[in-house]
């Protein structure tokens, strides 16, 4: 049996679980920023998930951050508030592309194998938006809009979605697909066009969950410790699939808590402790 | 041999070649390396109804439309990166005042490297059942002649100008950048190369024997260039590419001037109405006591 860590967070539950999605060899990538939630969800987790990955199971797993940077030194990354951060020139890496052959190229080749994106809305077949919310010609809101997440979930080969559970964004219909996941239903995809891609799973601070895969509808797949299914339903705004048992997400062991701690995050700045 | 041309002009009359109704197009990235000093030249001499080809915006739309001078954003984002939703382009859009064509970030450079060899759209696979291609009717479905497949055709930016911000240039036009660049830096080249008229502005206009000296750093040559301005702190408060940081407290006093009508009028009046140049404009926001600081630890 191996040993459980005594002390661990809900942000460390879920880089582990998340890095026993990786395979060896695969290519991963994320955007860049360090310092606020949503850099925690789709950056800093991710990061830490993927490095532990490659200390653990995967040592030829890829990192390919903000479309630039390959492989780079995960536990010497600098504070930046932006991907492009001229601080980033310094930090080691195995490779930094500056000029056209970049993540466009690697992403239509399908190259990248996995991608962690977020969103303000996520429906109960994994569509998800950033473009606005209500009426798109008379928005309530307007969004900052698609970036990138358009093709994370078309083109990439497989997508985690980053989100934290609440809900106003898990709806039952978003109000404008910028990232496409299985639209209204199975084969759907498919017949609009798409080739390969779309959400595998969605990671929050309560639970992971994955889509069924006859009726393409969200379900529940393991609670995080010290979430109840009552506290998932409670904050999704649609009805989620689940089965009779939910299992508990598995809590990261000693030795993955020791990893992230002393070899991968060792400051805290991918996850704040 | 007879004189080589000068392309020097001043910020007055480089943004006088922008006519009302153009379409145009800026270099930088959501708050990073936008040729800031000539938005606000655009902004002080009130040319408007601007059409701006963009891929990811950020204060250079954000400004512009807070001013009344935008009709229409092509984009994939408007926003603030750190510092939230960008204000006034939020504003413009709730209100139907300013038109939105969305596309992605990478659909959004491939119509400036369509634009940049002239053809007339480049080919995509990955906006099959998006919002995007609904509501964008300039993307067209189409057939692929060769395999068969159905495919969406992004359209070529030709924009009337192109304006980026670079490190230096001599006074005929030649820009040279840093030996160390970031990823976009690319897609300002591809702008500059898809414009009909380019206008460079940079921090140092340097000596033409510079330029000999150092030609593979030549990213845009003379031929290309239709002014090249000296605009020192140009991108102000955008960070500048490993010359200068974020002016972090000039953005956030942006933001929260942005955030009703009344109070951005304020900020328009006090930063660029009211500053009769360039320099004025950099002392108005703190002058070089301010901005100095902003250069340390840069890494050129």
């Amino acid at each position: 049996m191996v040993e459980s860590a005594k002390q661990y967070t809900t942000e460390e539950v879920m880089a582990a679980a998340i890095s026993k999605e990786l395979k060896d060899g695969e290519v991963g990538f994320t955007g860049l920023a360090t310092g606020t939630r949503t850099a925690t969800l789709i950056v800093g987790i991710p990061l830490v998930a993927m490095g532990l990955a490659q200390h653990t199971h995967a040592p030829n797993f890829t990192i390919m951050c903000a479309g630039w940077l390959l492989n780079p030194t995960l536990n010497e990354i600098p504070t930046i508030e932006s991907e492009f951060d001229c601080r980033l020139l310094s930090w080691k890496c195995e490779a930094r592309i500056c000029d056209d052959e970049n993540i466009t190229y690697m992403a239509r080749r399908g190259d990248i194998d996995v991608g962690f994106c977020s969103a303000a809305q996520i429906d109960k077949y994994g569509n998800i938006n950033s473009v606005s919310i209500g009426d798109y010609y008379k928005p309530k809101v307007r969004l900052v809009g698609a970036i990138f997440q358009t093709e994370h979930m078309s083109i990439f080969n497989r997508e985690i979605v980053m989100i934290d559970h609440e809900r106003r964004n898990f709806v039952e219909k978003v109000d404008f697909i910028s990232g496409v996941g299985y639209l209204d239903g199975p084969g759907a995809r498919e017949r609009a066009g798409l080739k390969r891609g779309g959400p595998s799973r969605v990671v929050t601070n309560m639970a992971i969950l994955g889509f069924d895969p006859v009726t393409k509808r969200m379900r529940v797949e393991s609670i995080h410790p010290g979430f109840t299914i009552d506290d998932v339903r409670k904050n999704t705004g649609f009805e989620l699939l689940a089965p009779e048992r939910v299992p508990e997400t598995p809590p990261p062991t000693a030795e993955e808590i020791r990893l992230i701690r002393e070899k991968i995050d060792s400051r805290g700045i991918l996850i704040p402790r | 041999m007879p004189e080589l041309k000068e392309k020097l002009m001043s910020l007055r009359d480089a943004a006088g070649l922008v006519k009302s109704g153009s379409t145009i197009a800026f270099g930088g990235m959501a708050i990073r390396d936008h040729p800031m000093g000539f938005i606000y030249e655009l902004i002080r001499q009130g040319i408007g109804d601007l059409t701006i080809l963009g891929w990811a915006n950020g204060n250079d739309v954000d400004v512009l439309v807070g001013a009344g001078l935008v009709k229409r954003v092509d984009t994939s984002y408007v926003g603030l990166e750190a510092f939230g939703l960008a204000p006034n382009f939020r504003r413009g859009v709730e209100r139907g005042e300013i038109e939105v064509k969305e596309y992605t970030e990478v659909t959004g450079v491939d119509r400036f490297r369509a634009g940049s060899m002239a053809i007339p759209f480049f080919p995509v696979m990955e906006l099959f059942g998006s919002d995007i291609v609904k509501h964008n009717p300039d993307i067209r479905e189409a057939i692929c002649p060769i395999t068969g497949e159905r495919y969406h055709a992004i359209p070529a930016a030709r924009p009337d100008i192109g304006v980026v911000h670079a490190p230096l240039a001599d006074a005929h036009g030649n820009v040279l950048y840093g030996p160390t660049r970031v990823l976009y830096t690319d897609t300002d080249i591809r702008i500059a190369m898809a414009a009909k008229k380019t206008i460079v502005t940079v921090e140092q206009i340097v000596d033409h024997e510079r330029v000999m000296r150092n030609a593979n750093l030549n990213l845009i040559p003379k031929y290309r260039v239709e002014a090249a301005v000296e605009v020192p702190f140009g991108a102000h408060p955008c960070a500048c590419n490993c010359l200068y940081d974020f002016d972090r407290e000039h953005l956030r006093e942006y933001t929260q001037a942005a955030k009703t009508p009344e109070t951005f009028r304020a900020y328009l009046e006090k930063y660029i109405y009211g500053s009769k140049d360039h320099i004025d404009y950099l002392n108005r926001v703190g002058g070089m006591r301010r901005l100095l600081p902003l250069k340390h630890g840069r890494c050129a």
